[in-house]
């Protein structure tokens, strides 16, 4: 059952603009997102899609308009107070801390469950320990659910891209997000690959009961995962509905091919 | 035994998470450090124990300090000798205020005032990075040993500028002061290393570490998974000066037994840099190979020309030294950029494929 | 407390107006101090530029070159031909540096490369002093160290000449990154590696000019330092007070080098003679971090800098 319409959205993101100096990346742009929904967010290169991304996640303030999350502004928060309020994400770029293995990198996604004082850390001692092999026992079940078990110990740097790419999304959800911000998970990424990701994208959805919000270039990834297709152009939104209508909308075929079509 | 790890299944994560997962390994530190402890006061030198020993332990603990700080936390520091002058005087100033307070207690105590020093010089790192941030931490370094220069409080009011360790006992034994034997400040100094070593371990594989490696290896993303910058470099400056600052206080109440500011002037702070570098950044063994060929090499180098029938002149020698030295460094960097505990850990992979390497 | 701000707020202002040519003499003395640090800090940001590498050799590199040049000249050397064979050692200085130091480090991280040039700032420090001994020595270049008197204000010869040579040398460096082909190369390569390579002129020979014209810089320095002070150790200790400089006027930024080297040496001999005696003298080894670093709270991107956006 996916978000009933009485609820108030997850997320509302209302009328935000973003600008660098004369540029304005995002231009009015309004969009919610329902608990327990799969939302894709598609455009053209330069559409503005990730600046959107990134004001949500507190790294731009918008420039005008608000962002609500669990119908409280959350519009001017830095992006630490935007992961304690159970959001997520993961980077075009793959973000992950190179010189950790991957075990520890999954590990820093409990960083915000994890209390404690630095003397009882140093010594190792009795709360401190009980902590870190729960947290542990948790970070396990989601390795286990990525299926990247064998590569635990391996630095994060040294894995391929593909691989890459789920450990950052291991540790999104080792945070537990109630919204999880993906910006193209399956850039540069083989069929075969694809279609891992596709599964727990779905997954996640399912089983932990995530809403996510998601950045994609290939329709049929699109179209195949996600509930509802949001479509910037330009830094303005043109389209907002089921990928079936979005994928006839005019607007949207003339974004996409430039060219000016007659049905 | 053969160092193996196959066959040494974990069935716990507790297991897993073990300070030295194989057992070899467990074994071979509880023996180095037994070692350590017996060894070095039977048999060594006084020189040994003095020129060599003593100044390993000690700057084996600043190294452990500025490795927490640029080589888990990022933060590039120059500041590190004057980090290790506010714990000195600090210690000074106490130990002479309070005569009857355990020194232990002082060192601690030194610990906490560099820790707030080193906090306050910490508060640039919110703007800038990298190697504006560590010619920053150069003001600390200046501006900190100008004041102890200056303030004739900080040395007592002595004529000669210096602070003399005095006399302190620790369960009836003498272990500062003039007075004092080398094998007792000695043992002093292991003691303070193992605990603090043992704790710096702790903390870079638990909650703090992952949170200052996470900032060290991608701010951007550190930040989206919850962590405060601001709070986690200041406390990776607090942490690093408190131990830069028990360092301090150790070089001059356990090694040096009286000093000036010169002895805390940038000289050492890139001294215990070349350590961490050397040794290895993000590893806390590296920390002690790194002390270990900084206080090794110059005694190598100026044995070396005696030994194979050369006679310098002694300005000569000390310009040859400067150049073998500087041309080491480079050398090394060259050989291997992540330091002598990446070569230990190459070597062990070896050993434990060895006799079949493929 | 009231004594106290006044000491702090009015005094020193008042001490200004009170005498206008003995403020106007310590602005020149800081002036010329502040020409130093802009030419150490400026053959730093030429390196930086052009290599990324923090080069914490470059004071070094000045009292090289300037032992070099009184060395030639003890020994009987014409001025001018000191000059070129000075010039020769520190380009050789330079393909040496590229090929024994930064061809078997390229690729490795900043700091490991910012790690080996105090590596070579050790090296250079005892092969210089090994070469032509570690006694101060007097550089004796023709320019009478005397002074004249312009409106009651002491200006003196050497100190003039040295801030036209420094003024000529940045005008003539500044003709090189314009007009030139290797010059534009050199900009090209500080924001983008391959757009240089694209050019034609392979990063070798890059990092060989950049070095060599470093070695150039330091040549000057070194003679306008030298000549005023003698050659001597805390020659290469001005390098330290070059490093403020940076933070304020950006790693990259030229005119930053040399405005930057100004506003230090003139606020620091102003804090020096005006504030110093309030807080027991000697601020100058810190005084300049605490400018930058205060300027840097209120401009955190530096004199020239452009706000960052940072892409995430």
């Amino acid at each position: 059952m996916k978000g009933s319409a009485a609820a108030p959205p997850l997320l509302e993101v209302d009328r935000v603009s973003v600008r660098f100096g004369a540029l304005i990346a995002v231009n009015r742009v309004s969009l919610s997102v329902a608990r327990g929904e799969i939302v894709a967010i598609i455009g053209p290169n330069g559409a503005g899609k990730t600046t959107l991304l990134n004001a949500v996640s507190g790294f731009y303030r918008p420039y005008e308009g608000t962002i609500a999350f669990e119908g409280q502004d959350r519009t001017r928060l830095a992006p630490p107070d935007v992961a304690a309020l159970g959001i997520a994400r993961t980077f075009q770029n793959v973000a992950l801390f190179k010189g950790m293995s991957v075990l520890d990198n999954i590990m820093t996604g409990r960083l915000l469950k994890m209390r404690g004082s630095f003397l009882l850390e140093a010594l190792y001692w009795g709360p401190a320990r009980r902590q870190e092999l729960e947290h542990r026992a948790f970070v396990e079940r989601i390795i286990d659910f990525l299926e990247i078990q064998a590569i635990r110990k391996t630095p994060a740097g040294r894995l391929p891209y593909g691989l890459q790419k789920r450990v950052e999304l291991a540790r999104a959800l080792a945070a537990e997000p109630k919204l999880l911000l993906l910006d193209e998970p399956m850039a540069g990424m083989n069929v075969e690959e694809k279609e891992d990701m596709c599964r727990f994208i779905l997954d996640v959805n399912q089983e932990f009961d995530t809403t996510i919000a998601l950045i994609e270039h290939d329709m049929g990834v699109v179209m195949d995962v996600s509930d509802r297709v949001v479509v910037l152009d330009y830094g303005r939104k043109i389209a907002d509905g089921p990928p079936a209508a979005v994928r006839k909308d005019a607007a949207v075929l003339d974004a996409y091919l430039g060219v000016a079509h007659d049905a | 035994m053969i160092y193996r790890e196959a066959g040494q299944f974990k069935s716990s994560y507790a297991g897993d998470q073990a300070i030295f997962p194989v057992v070899q390994d467990r074994v071979f530190v509880a023996a180095a450090v037994a070692a350590a402890v017996v060894v070095p006061p039977l048999l060594a030198s006084e020189y040994w124990l003095q020129a060599v020993l003593i100044p390993f332990l000690v700057y084996a603990l600043a190294a452990l300090g500025l490795n927490l700080l640029t080589g888990y936390a990022g933060q590039l520091s120059l500041g590190t000798g004057g980090f290790m002058a506010v714990g000195a005087y600090s210690a000074f100033k106490l130990a002479t205020a309070f005569p009857r307070l355990n020194i232990i207690v002082v060192f601690l105590l030194a610990g906490v005032a560099a820790a707030a020093v080193g906090i306050l010089f910490g508060l640039p790192s919110l703007r800038i990075k990298g190697f504006y941030l560590a010619v920053a931490t150069l003001a600390a370094q200046f501006f900190l040993i100008w004041l102890f220069n200056k303030v004739a409080w900080f040395t007592n009011y002595a004529s000669s500028g210096t602070i003399t360790a005095p006399d302190r006992t620790l369960f009836g034994a003498l272990i500062t002061g003039p007075n004092s034997t080398p094998s007792a400040r000695y043992l002093t100094a292991l003691g303070l290393v193992a605990v603090f070593a043992l704790a710096a371990k702790n903390l870079v594989r638990g909650r703090i570490g992952r949170s200052w490696m996470a900032i060290r290896d991608r701010d951007i993303a550190a930040e989206i998974i919850g962590v405060r910058p601001l709070r986690t470099k200041l406390l990776a400056f607090a942490i690093s000066s408190y131990y830069c600052g028990v360092a301090g206080a150790g070089l001059v109440f356990l090694y040096l037994g009286s000093a000036e500011t010169l002895a805390f002037d940038i000289g050492i702070s890139f001294l215990v840099l070349f350590m961490v570098i050397i040794g290895g950044l993000g590893s806390i063994l590296g920390s002690f190979l790194g002390a270990a060929f900084i206080v090794l090499v110059p005694i190598v180098l100026s044995n070396a020309p005696h030994a194979i029938g050369l006679r310098m002149p002694v300005a000569l020698q000390k310009q040859f030294e400067l150049m073998v030295f500087g041309g080491l460094i480079i050398l090394f960097l060259i050989v291997e950029p992540r330091g002598l505990a990446r070569l230990w850990q190459i070597a062990k992979e070896k050993l434990r494929l060895w006799p079949f390497p493929h | 407390m009231l004594d106290a701000l006044h000491a702090v707020l009015v005094a020193p202002f008042r001490d200004m107006a009170g005498s206008p040519a003995f403020l106007v003499e310590v602005l020149i003395g800081g002036l010329f101090a502040g020409l130093m640090y802009s030419l150490v800090a400026l053959g730093f940001v030429l390196i930086f530029k052009a290599s990324g590498v923090f080069n914490f050799a470059q004071g070094v590199m000045v009292l090289f070159a300037a032992l070099t040049l009184v060395g030639l000249l003890e020994r009987g050397a014409p001025v001018l031909l000191a000059l070129g064979l000075t010039t020769a050692v520190m380009v050789a200085l330079a393909f040496a540096i590229e090929r024994l130091v930064l061809r078997p480090l390229v690729n490795q991280e900043h700091i490991i490369l910012f790690m080996a040039t105090i590596g070579l700032n050790f090296f250079l420090e005892g092969f210089g002093e090994m070469l032509w001994g570690a006694n101060v020595k007097k550089l004796d270049i023709g320019i009478p160290d005397r002074s004249f008197i312009v409106r009651g204000v002491q200006i003196n010869e050497l100190e003039l000449t040295a801030a036209v040579t420094a003024a000529v040398l940045v005008a003539v460096l500044a003709l090189f990154f314009q007009r030139t082909r290797i010059g534009r190369a050199l900009r090209a390569v500080a924001d983008d590696h391959e757009a240089a390579l694209s050019l034609g002129i392979p990063l070798k020979t890059i990092w060989v000019v950049v070095w060599s014209v470093a070695g150039v810089v330091a040549i000057v320095a070194g003679l306008m330092w030298g000549a005023k002070s003698g050659v001597q150790f805390s020659l290469s200790l001005i390098a330290l007070k070059a490093l403020p400089v940076l933070i304020l006027g950006g790693f990259e930024s030229v005119a930053g080098a040399i405005v930057g080297g100004l506003i230090i040496g003139i606020g620091e001999k102003l804090g020096e003679v005006y504030w110093g005696p309030l807080v027991g003298g000697a601020i100058e080894n810190w005084f300049a971090y605490v400018l930058a670093l205060a300027f840097l709270l209120v401009r955190p991107q530096g004199l020239f800098g452009e706000r960052i956006i940072e892409r995430v």
